[in-house]
Protein backbone atom coordinates (compact mmCIF):
# COMPACT_ATOMS: atom_id res chain seq x y z
CA UNK A 1 0.00 0.00 0.00
CA UNK A 2 2.68 2.75 1.16
CA UNK A 3 4.62 1.74 -2.33
CA UNK A 4 1.61 2.30 -4.49
CA UNK A 5 1.25 5.46 -2.24
CA UNK A 6 4.85 6.71 -2.97
CA UNK A 7 4.37 6.08 -6.97
CA UNK A 8 0.90 7.93 -6.78
CA UNK A 9 2.83 11.04 -5.08
CA UNK A 10 5.74 10.65 -7.23
CA UNK A 11 3.80 10.61 -10.49
CA UNK A 12 2.07 14.08 -9.10
CA UNK A 13 4.37 15.64 -7.35
CA UNK A 14 6.39 17.73 -10.22
CA UNK A 15 10.27 17.43 -10.20
CA UNK A 16 11.75 20.11 -7.59
CA UNK A 17 12.95 22.82 -8.99
CA UNK A 18 16.56 23.43 -7.97
CA UNK A 19 16.98 26.34 -6.23
CA UNK A 20 19.99 27.93 -7.83
CA UNK A 21 17.87 27.33 -11.49
CA UNK A 22 18.14 30.62 -13.55
CA UNK A 23 14.69 32.19 -14.41
CA UNK A 24 13.97 32.34 -18.00
CA UNK A 25 13.64 35.37 -20.83
CA UNK A 26 13.09 38.84 -20.74
CA UNK A 27 9.66 40.81 -19.87
CA UNK A 28 9.24 43.98 -22.38
CA UNK A 29 8.29 46.66 -21.32
CA UNK A 30 4.84 47.55 -22.80
CA UNK A 31 5.20 51.36 -22.71
CA UNK A 32 8.76 51.83 -22.89
CA UNK A 33 10.29 54.46 -20.14
CA UNK A 34 12.87 56.63 -19.54
CA UNK A 35 16.04 54.65 -17.93
CA UNK A 36 16.84 57.30 -15.17
CA UNK A 37 19.82 58.52 -15.83
CA UNK A 38 22.91 58.68 -12.90
CA UNK A 39 26.03 59.02 -12.80
CA UNK A 40 28.30 56.60 -10.82
CA UNK A 41 32.13 55.43 -10.29
CA UNK A 42 33.36 52.06 -10.84
CA UNK A 43 35.95 50.13 -9.07
CA UNK A 44 38.86 52.44 -11.27
CA UNK A 45 37.26 55.46 -10.11
CA UNK A 46 35.96 56.07 -13.55
CA UNK A 47 33.05 57.89 -13.94
CA UNK A 48 30.28 55.71 -16.24
CA UNK A 49 26.62 58.51 -16.74
CA UNK A 50 24.17 57.01 -18.61
CA UNK A 51 23.22 59.36 -20.98
CA UNK A 52 26.99 58.83 -22.40
CA UNK A 53 25.65 55.45 -23.72
CA UNK A 54 22.84 57.42 -25.48
CA UNK A 55 22.63 55.58 -29.19
CA UNK A 56 23.74 52.32 -27.51
CA UNK A 57 21.95 49.27 -26.00
CA UNK A 58 22.89 48.99 -22.35
CA UNK A 59 22.29 46.28 -20.16
CA UNK A 60 22.20 47.50 -16.82
CA UNK A 61 22.26 45.02 -13.84
CA UNK A 62 21.45 45.61 -10.37
CA UNK A 63 23.51 42.99 -7.67
CA UNK A 64 24.86 42.78 -4.57
CA UNK A 65 27.59 40.40 -3.22
CA UNK A 66 25.71 38.56 -0.42
CA UNK A 67 22.82 37.60 -2.92
CA UNK A 68 23.00 34.08 -4.13
CA UNK A 69 21.24 34.85 -7.23
CA UNK A 70 23.19 37.29 -8.21
CA UNK A 71 26.24 35.72 -8.13
CA UNK A 72 25.29 32.71 -9.83
CA UNK A 73 24.39 34.70 -12.68
CA UNK A 74 27.49 37.24 -12.87
CA UNK A 75 29.66 34.03 -14.72
CA UNK A 76 27.44 33.76 -17.81
CA UNK A 77 27.15 38.19 -17.81
CA UNK A 78 30.94 37.67 -18.30
CA UNK A 79 30.40 35.40 -21.40
CA UNK A 80 27.66 37.33 -22.87
CA UNK A 81 30.18 40.67 -22.34
CA UNK A 82 32.69 38.91 -24.10
CA UNK A 83 30.69 38.49 -26.90
CA UNK A 84 28.37 41.85 -26.61
CA UNK A 85 31.40 44.04 -26.08
CA UNK A 86 32.57 43.40 -29.91
CA UNK A 87 29.38 44.51 -31.11
CA UNK A 88 29.08 47.29 -29.27
CA UNK A 89 26.57 46.49 -26.63
CA UNK A 90 27.48 47.88 -23.23
CA UNK A 91 26.86 46.25 -19.59
CA UNK A 92 27.23 47.67 -16.41
CA UNK A 93 26.56 46.12 -12.94
CA UNK A 94 25.87 48.64 -10.26
CA UNK A 95 26.36 46.71 -6.77
CA UNK A 96 23.23 48.24 -4.54
CA UNK A 97 24.54 49.77 -1.16
CA UNK A 98 28.03 48.13 -0.34
CA UNK A 99 31.58 49.59 -0.29
CA UNK A 100 34.08 48.85 -2.68
CA UNK A 101 36.68 46.80 -0.21
CA UNK A 102 33.40 44.62 -0.11
CA UNK A 103 32.95 44.60 -4.29
CA UNK A 104 36.52 43.89 -4.92
CA UNK A 105 36.67 41.12 -2.48
CA UNK A 106 34.00 39.80 -4.57
CA UNK A 107 35.40 40.37 -7.73
CA UNK A 108 38.49 37.96 -6.93
CA UNK A 109 36.16 35.23 -7.20
CA UNK A 110 33.77 36.55 -9.69
CA UNK A 111 36.36 37.72 -11.79
CA UNK A 112 34.35 39.63 -14.54
CA UNK A 113 35.65 42.65 -16.94
CA UNK A 114 32.69 44.99 -17.32
CA UNK A 115 32.35 48.04 -15.41
CA UNK A 116 30.95 47.34 -12.02
CA UNK A 117 29.46 50.52 -10.06
CA UNK A 118 29.06 51.27 -6.56
CA UNK A 119 25.75 52.61 -5.79
CA UNK A 120 27.02 53.33 -2.43
CA UNK A 121 23.50 54.64 -0.82
CA UNK A 122 21.03 52.88 -2.83
CA UNK A 123 20.10 56.35 -4.38
CA UNK A 124 19.94 55.12 -7.95
CA UNK A 125 18.21 51.72 -7.38
CA UNK A 126 15.54 53.69 -5.60
CA UNK A 127 14.97 55.77 -8.54
CA UNK A 128 14.76 52.61 -10.77
CA UNK A 129 11.52 50.52 -11.22
CA UNK A 130 12.97 47.49 -9.13
CA UNK A 131 11.94 45.69 -5.67
CA UNK A 132 14.72 43.25 -5.39
CA UNK A 133 18.02 42.33 -6.37
CA UNK A 134 19.54 41.11 -9.13
CA UNK A 135 17.14 43.04 -11.37
CA UNK A 136 18.29 43.65 -14.79
CA UNK A 137 17.04 46.28 -17.38
CA UNK A 138 17.85 46.24 -20.96
CA UNK A 139 17.99 50.31 -22.68
CA UNK A 140 17.20 50.87 -25.60
CA UNK A 141 19.45 53.43 -27.99
CA UNK A 142 16.97 56.25 -26.71
CA UNK A 143 17.50 55.70 -23.09
CA UNK A 144 14.51 53.55 -22.66
CA UNK A 145 13.88 50.57 -21.14
CA UNK A 146 13.01 48.24 -23.30
CA UNK A 147 13.27 45.11 -20.95
CA UNK A 148 13.60 43.78 -17.70
CA UNK A 149 14.16 40.36 -15.86
CA UNK A 150 14.06 40.37 -12.19
CA UNK A 151 16.09 37.35 -10.71
CA UNK A 152 19.36 35.96 -12.23
CA UNK A 153 19.33 34.59 -16.34
CA UNK A 154 21.88 32.80 -18.05
CA UNK A 155 23.03 35.68 -20.06
CA UNK A 156 25.03 33.78 -23.01
CA UNK A 157 21.36 32.12 -23.60
CA UNK A 158 21.28 32.82 -27.48
CA UNK A 159 17.54 33.42 -27.61
CA UNK A 160 18.12 36.06 -24.75
CA UNK A 161 21.41 37.64 -26.62
CA UNK A 162 19.15 37.94 -29.98
CA UNK A 163 15.94 40.08 -28.61
CA UNK A 164 19.18 42.33 -26.94
CA UNK A 165 20.70 42.62 -30.22
CA UNK A 166 17.47 43.32 -32.14
CA UNK A 167 17.57 46.42 -29.96
CA UNK A 168 20.45 47.52 -32.14
CA UNK A 169 18.36 47.67 -35.29
CA UNK A 170 15.44 49.32 -34.43
CA UNK B 1 -11.43 33.55 -4.45
CA UNK B 2 -9.90 30.53 -4.80
CA UNK B 3 -9.41 29.62 -1.11
CA UNK B 4 -7.06 26.29 -0.18
CA UNK B 5 -6.69 24.74 3.20
CA UNK B 6 -3.98 22.40 3.02
CA UNK B 7 -4.31 19.50 5.01
CA UNK B 8 -1.42 17.80 6.58
CA UNK B 9 -1.25 14.72 5.00
CA UNK B 10 2.37 13.78 5.40
CA UNK B 11 3.90 10.73 3.98
CA UNK B 12 7.63 10.18 4.95
CA UNK B 13 9.50 9.01 2.08
CA UNK B 14 13.35 8.18 3.35
CA UNK B 15 16.20 9.31 1.26
CA UNK B 16 14.87 10.74 -1.69
CA UNK B 17 17.81 12.48 -2.88
CA UNK B 18 20.13 14.09 -0.34
CA UNK B 19 16.69 14.91 1.59
CA UNK B 20 13.99 13.36 3.85
CA UNK B 21 10.89 14.51 1.75
CA UNK B 22 7.13 14.95 3.24
CA UNK B 23 4.38 15.42 1.28
CA UNK B 24 1.81 17.29 1.59
CA UNK B 25 -0.72 16.53 -1.25
CA UNK B 26 -4.15 18.09 -1.75
CA UNK B 27 -6.79 17.47 -4.80
CA UNK B 28 -8.53 20.46 -5.65
CA UNK B 29 -11.90 21.08 -7.15
CA UNK B 30 -11.21 21.45 -10.86
CA UNK B 31 -8.42 18.70 -11.18
CA UNK B 32 -6.05 21.61 -9.90
CA UNK B 33 -3.29 20.17 -7.83
CA UNK B 34 -1.16 22.30 -4.88
CA UNK B 35 1.44 20.74 -2.75
CA UNK B 36 3.66 21.30 0.06
CA UNK B 37 6.63 19.97 0.69
CA UNK B 38 8.65 19.73 3.77
CA UNK B 39 12.28 18.55 3.73
CA UNK B 40 15.62 18.26 6.09
CA UNK B 41 18.85 19.18 4.71
CA UNK B 42 21.10 16.20 4.97
CA UNK B 43 23.82 18.43 5.76
CA UNK B 44 23.21 21.33 8.39
CA UNK B 45 19.81 19.54 10.05
CA UNK B 46 18.15 22.60 8.83
CA UNK B 47 13.58 22.39 7.64
CA UNK B 48 12.13 23.76 4.74
CA UNK B 49 8.58 24.21 3.13
CA UNK B 50 7.84 24.45 -0.01
CA UNK B 51 4.63 25.12 -1.82
CA UNK B 52 3.07 24.46 -5.59
CA UNK B 53 1.01 25.43 -7.58
CA UNK B 54 0.58 25.91 -11.42
CA UNK B 55 4.37 26.62 -11.72
CA UNK B 56 4.45 29.27 -8.64
CA UNK B 57 6.61 28.19 -6.04
CA UNK B 58 7.51 29.48 -2.74
CA UNK B 59 9.98 28.05 -0.71
CA UNK B 60 10.99 28.84 3.18
CA UNK B 61 14.45 27.63 4.75
CA UNK B 62 14.98 27.76 7.96
CA UNK B 63 18.23 30.42 9.12
CA UNK B 64 19.82 29.44 11.94
CA UNK B 65 20.24 32.62 14.81
CA UNK B 66 23.55 31.97 14.56
CA UNK B 67 23.91 32.37 10.64
CA UNK B 68 21.68 35.49 10.36
CA UNK B 69 23.88 36.95 13.47
CA UNK B 70 26.87 37.05 11.82
CA UNK B 71 25.40 38.21 8.10
CA UNK B 72 24.23 41.55 9.78
CA UNK B 73 27.00 41.72 12.11
CA UNK B 74 29.01 41.72 9.06
CA UNK B 75 26.63 44.49 7.52
CA UNK B 76 26.78 47.45 9.55
CA UNK B 77 24.34 46.15 13.29
CA UNK B 78 25.85 46.44 16.70
CA UNK B 79 25.14 43.07 18.65
CA UNK B 80 22.18 43.78 20.19
CA UNK B 81 20.34 44.78 16.93
CA UNK B 82 22.03 41.63 14.65
CA UNK B 83 20.53 39.46 18.21
CA UNK B 84 17.19 41.36 17.70
CA UNK B 85 17.25 39.97 13.95
CA UNK B 86 18.88 36.66 15.06
CA UNK B 87 15.90 36.15 17.67
CA UNK B 88 13.32 37.33 15.36
CA UNK B 89 12.01 33.77 13.14
CA UNK B 90 14.43 34.72 10.01
CA UNK B 91 14.06 32.01 6.51
CA UNK B 92 15.79 32.56 3.80
CA UNK B 93 12.57 32.25 1.19
CA UNK B 94 12.55 32.08 -2.56
CA UNK B 95 9.43 32.77 -4.74
CA UNK B 96 9.42 31.82 -8.64
CA UNK B 97 7.01 32.43 -10.99
CA UNK B 98 7.58 29.18 -13.39
CA UNK B 99 4.33 29.24 -14.49
CA UNK B 100 2.18 31.18 -17.76
CA UNK B 101 1.30 33.97 -16.30
CA UNK B 102 2.20 37.03 -14.25
CA UNK B 103 1.21 37.47 -10.88
CA UNK B 104 1.46 39.71 -8.31
CA UNK B 105 1.68 39.66 -4.09
CA UNK B 106 1.83 41.73 -0.93
CA UNK B 107 3.52 40.47 1.89
CA UNK B 108 0.94 42.37 4.33
CA UNK B 109 -2.03 40.20 2.97
CA UNK B 110 -0.29 37.31 4.47
CA UNK B 111 -0.92 35.69 7.79
CA UNK B 112 0.81 33.94 10.37
CA UNK B 113 -1.56 31.51 12.27
CA UNK B 114 0.40 31.57 15.61
CA UNK B 115 -1.12 29.98 19.33
CA UNK B 116 -4.71 30.84 18.06
CA UNK B 117 -3.79 34.25 17.06
CA UNK B 118 -3.46 35.89 13.70
CA UNK B 119 -0.70 38.19 13.12
CA UNK B 120 1.44 39.51 10.16
CA UNK B 121 4.72 39.58 8.98
CA UNK B 122 7.33 41.70 9.77
CA UNK B 123 8.41 43.92 6.44
CA UNK B 124 10.78 45.73 5.23
CA UNK B 125 8.75 49.34 6.64
CA UNK B 126 8.38 47.56 9.94
CA UNK B 127 12.08 46.58 10.00
CA UNK B 128 12.89 50.06 9.04
CA UNK B 129 10.95 52.33 11.15
CA UNK B 130 12.34 50.19 14.10
CA UNK B 131 16.00 51.09 12.63
CA UNK B 132 15.15 54.68 12.22
CA UNK B 133 14.09 55.20 15.78
CA UNK B 134 17.43 53.43 17.22
CA UNK B 135 19.52 55.64 14.88
CA UNK B 136 20.49 52.39 12.59
CA UNK B 137 23.27 53.55 10.98
CA UNK B 138 22.01 54.18 6.91
CA UNK B 139 24.46 51.68 5.01
CA UNK B 140 23.25 49.19 7.68
CA UNK B 141 19.83 49.82 7.04
CA UNK B 142 20.54 49.61 3.21
CA UNK B 143 21.70 46.11 3.40
CA UNK B 144 18.57 45.00 5.26
CA UNK B 145 16.27 46.45 3.51
CA UNK B 146 17.62 44.36 0.37
CA UNK B 147 18.46 41.34 2.09
CA UNK B 148 14.53 41.10 2.97
CA UNK B 149 11.94 39.65 0.11
CA UNK B 150 10.26 42.48 -1.52
CA UNK B 151 7.19 43.47 0.64
CA UNK B 152 5.50 43.71 -3.18
CA UNK B 153 6.00 42.54 -6.09
CA UNK B 154 5.01 41.77 -9.78
CA UNK B 155 6.50 38.60 -11.53
CA UNK B 156 6.49 37.96 -15.57
CA UNK B 157 6.60 34.28 -16.27
CA UNK B 158 10.44 33.36 -15.62
CA UNK B 159 10.82 35.58 -12.88
CA UNK B 160 11.67 35.03 -9.05
CA UNK B 161 13.36 36.15 -6.17
CA UNK B 162 15.54 35.29 -3.07
CA UNK B 163 15.20 37.20 0.26
CA UNK B 164 15.12 36.98 3.96
CA UNK B 165 11.54 36.33 5.15
CA UNK B 166 10.76 37.91 9.08
CA UNK B 167 7.93 36.17 11.11
CA UNK B 168 8.96 38.10 14.47
CA UNK B 169 8.55 34.39 16.52
CA UNK B 170 10.82 33.16 18.92
CA UNK B 171 13.19 30.40 18.06
CA UNK B 172 12.03 26.95 17.68
CA UNK B 173 8.19 28.10 17.78
CA UNK B 174 6.08 26.78 14.99
CA UNK B 175 3.11 28.56 13.12
CA UNK B 176 1.11 27.84 10.03
CA UNK B 177 1.53 30.85 7.14
CA UNK B 178 -1.62 31.45 4.74
CA UNK B 179 0.05 33.53 1.36
CA UNK B 180 -2.03 34.86 -0.97
CA UNK B 181 -1.47 36.07 -4.42
CA UNK B 182 -3.07 37.37 -8.03
CA UNK B 183 -2.31 35.61 -10.91
CA UNK B 184 -4.84 35.48 -13.54
CA UNK B 185 -7.34 37.75 -12.67
CA UNK B 186 -7.97 35.06 -9.82
CA UNK B 187 -6.60 35.47 -6.25
CA UNK B 188 -5.02 32.12 -4.81
CA UNK B 189 -4.46 31.39 -1.39
CA UNK B 190 -3.15 28.69 0.55
CA UNK B 191 -1.72 27.27 4.19
CA UNK B 192 1.68 26.29 4.49
CA UNK B 193 1.17 24.18 8.31
CA UNK B 194 3.72 23.32 10.70
CA UNK B 195 6.59 25.56 9.58
CA UNK B 196 8.98 25.33 12.75
CA UNK B 197 11.76 28.89 13.08
CA UNK B 198 15.24 27.45 13.85
CA UNK B 199 16.48 26.67 17.27
CA UNK B 200 20.10 28.08 18.38
CA UNK B 201 21.21 24.60 16.75
CA UNK B 202 19.77 22.18 13.99
CA UNK B 203 17.76 20.14 15.60
CA UNK B 204 17.32 17.28 12.63
CA UNK B 205 20.86 15.84 13.40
Amino acid sequence: MNRILLALILLLVPPLLPAQQAGKGLTELPQRIAAPDFMLSDMDGQQHRLSDYRGKVVIVNFWATWCPPCRAEMPSMQRAWERLQKEDIFMLGIDVGEDEDTVFQFSANYPVEFPLLLDLDSSVANQWPLRGVPTTFVIDTKGQIAYRAIGGREWDDPALLALVRLLKDE
Amino acid sequence: MTGYSIHNKNTLIPRYGLRNLFFCILLLPGSVLAEVISSVDDETGLRGWEWHEQGISFQLRQRLPDQTRAFFLARGFNKAESDSIAQSCIFQSIFRNDGQQPLSYNLNDWQIHYQGRQQALLTRRKWDEKWQEQGVSQAARIAFRWSLLPTRQSFQPGDYNWGMTSFGLPPGESFDLTLTLHSNGKTLSATIPAIECAFAQPSGK
